[in-house]
């Protein structure tokens, strides 16, 4: 295994960095586009036209245009598709796949319940796991990784953890996950669905707005990834997986589960917070939530604020898939030294003032970003990126 | 690498119990009918287990029995370093189905929270980790075939990098689950059945519960011999 000792504790050698990188969200497809989406300030939660929604909280979603719903083909195989159709970059066959989503296929399972015909029991994470792996052409028949809300997160640090033990040197994560009403209906069924759109981290937040996405990074023994002469997007440094143990849908309000995320990831990383620049927070809009991530950045970061952003008041909050486009902005972010702004974020909570803003923010040079996920179950990730 | 097996919890349709104690009981056999409530198996009362659904229910159970056949001790209100990860054939499905039929039965208008919570397949561990205070990762995986010998391999990079100071992996299917506890030989101080490397080799080659139970009660046996 390629990795030192150091203290008594397992150092690796081996760095795991991020080659190629896709994704589709409602701005469209492409990590240009979703980026340029964010710095334009501009929210793609739009009203929801997928199914009626009239009994719900809301009628609001971020949806990609194009798809069809209750067709042949699932909404995360037509998004995955567009994905693989040629224009990205090639895959390595000899890659192990990794596939994070929440709720996979459920749109199929809808139709087949409402339709009364087909077969339900081939509606489940390992029936999409053999589709991606035909449409990605590896030979790997890949794992599924599913960690509620968390899930992309998770995944990244098992791809890391795969490359930085000498178990791989190519892994390719992918994370999916739609809006369907069988989503929809339970999210309005917590209470959890903002009536207008999502406001992260603002003084009147009130709830999060449902997205959907696919994405996927390509990561790479670094070794391997200069062998190869591909272009180095950064590198997964660090990451920290814990859990609240505290409530089924709620997270702890004292943060103390992601507190140990992030505690865990810097050692990870072996760095201290000092070298984070910015962090790309969960951010979901709901009042809970936000309000635990910043009481677990305050307890982490006592050396003072830095900039804290939100996608999810733009392209709502994409569940399973949230933390690979999160990744892959935060990558550029790192590249081009500018956070997005907080889409929809009018007057900030009084905890996240001066952290979090609706306007782009500079990062200092040499800066390592944070980025944090967390889910129901009490699941939290932070990652740490270079 | 030195990371071991500690502990294997399991239960059958008809009986449940763990290895390194060797202990076995039937649902039939008198002192333990209350099994299928836990009342038997966790140390202190699991509030609201009657609301959880299958799967969670068996996954708590086999978990209790894996701790215990491991001697980690659990108690209401503290926590420990320790994370769980599982796995199953077909997610969570039969919830996912009960969820939506009984969506569509209330005629499209209101869905049951307490449903939808259990339509994540990494609810069952969420509940797990509430009651028995798993502070450590938790994550659901499966894969094609050879699931729980992946899902092992995965704790054991976990424990050996430090992620947690133990792992708990294991299957639950509607009928059976097994749990084993997986950590670094030489820092517990506890009893070790197995190597993880065997473990996962045996795992490779027999992926049912009963098939899984034989085959480590063996180990055991031999080792009791010696």
């Amino acid at each position: 295994m390629p990795q030192k000792m150091e203290g008594g504790r397992v150092i690796p050698t081996v760095k795991a960095v991020v080659v190629a990188s896709d994704m589709i969200t409602p701005y469209g497809k492409g990590a240009d586009v979703c980026r340029d989406g964010l710095f334009s300030g501009r929210t793609a939660i739009s009203g929801l036209k997928r199914f009626n929604t009239k009994s719900f909280q809301s009628d609001q979603a971020a949806t990609i245009d194009g798809l069809t719903y209750h067709q042949q083909d699932s909404l995360v195989i037509q998004m995955i598709r567009s994905l693989f159709d040629g224009t990205s970059a090639a895959i390595p066959e000899d890659a192990n796949l990794i596939l994070a989503s929440t709720k996979g296929e459920i749109d199929l399972l809808e139709k087949n319940i409402l339709e009364g015909t087909g077969d339900v029991s081939l509606c489940n994470l390992r029936g999409l796991l053999e589709k991606v792996s035909t449409l990605t052409g590896v030979k790997d028949p890949g794992t599924v990784v599913s960690a509620a809300c968390a899930s992309s997160a998770t995944a990244v640090a098992r791809a890391a953890a795969m490359i930085r033990s000498g178990r791989s040197d190519c892994v390719l994560v992918i994370a999916c996950d739609s809006v369907t009403e069988f989503v929809y209906s339970g999210f309005s069924s917590l209470m959890a669905i903002d009536k207008s759109t999502a406001k992260p981290f603002d003084k009147n937040r009130n709830g999060l707005s449902l997205g959907e996405a696919a994405a996927f990074v390509l990561m790479m023994s670094e070794t391997r990834a200069k062998r190869e002469e591909r272009e180095i997007m950064g590198e997964i440094t660090g990451w920290g997986l814990s859990c609240d143990a505290n409530h089924m849908t709620g997270p702890s309000r004292h943060a103390e589960g992601l507190v140990v995320s992030i505690k865990k990831a810097l050692q990870s990383a072996r760095i201290n917070e000092r070298a984070i620049g910015f962090i790309a927070a969960h951010g979901t809009g709901t009042v809970y939530n936000d309000a635990m991530e910043m009481k677990a950045f305050q307890a982490v970061f006592k050396d003072g604020k830095r900039p804290v952003y939100s996608i999810k008041g733009a392209i709502g909050h994409t569940m399973g898939a949230t933390g690979l486009v999160e990744i892959i902005i935060a990558l550029r972010a790192l590249k081009e030294k500018m956070v997005p702004p907080t889409v929809n974020l009018q007057e900030a909570d009084e905890a996240a003032h001066g952290w979090v803003s609706s306007e782009q923010c500079p990062v200092e040079k040499n800066k390592k970003a944070l980025m944090t996920n967390a889910g129901f179950g009490g699941i939290n990730a932070a990652l740490i990126l270079t | 690498m030195n990371i071991s097996i500690h502990g294997i919890g399991w239960l059958r349709k008809d009986a449940y119990g763990c290895i390194m104690k060797e202990k076995r009981s039937s649902y039939t056999d008198g002192g333990s009918v209350n099994a299928r409530s836990g009342k038997d198996i966790f140390h202190y009362p699991f509030k609201n287990f009657g609301r959880l659904d299958t799967l969670s229910k068996a996954t708590c159970r086999a978990v209790a029995l894996a701790l215990d056949d491991a001697g980690i001790g659990y108690s209401p209100g503290s926590k420990q370093d320790i994370g769980i990860i599982g796995t199953n054939t077909a997610g969570s499905l039969q919830s996912d189905v009960q969820y939506f039929k009984d969506y569509l039965e209330s005629g499209r208008t209101l869905s049951r929270a307490n449903l939808f919570i259990y339509t994540l397949p990494s609810s069952p561990l969420g509940e797990a980790a509430i009651y028995f205070g798993l502070q450590g990762p938790l994550l659901y995986a499966t894969r094609r075939d050879k699931a729980l010998a992946a899902i092992m391999a995965m704790a054991a990079d976990m424990t050996f990098h430090d992620e947690a100071s133990a792992m708990l992996a294991g299957m639950v299917e509607e009928d059976d689950a097994v749990f084993f506890v997986v950590m670094k030989g030489s820092d517990s101080g506890r009893s070790v059945l197995c190597n993880v490397d065997s473990a996962i080799e045996i795992l490779n080659n027999t992926g049912t519960v009963p098939g899984i139970i034989k085959e480590f009660s063996n180990i055991k046996k031999g080792k009791s011999l010696r």
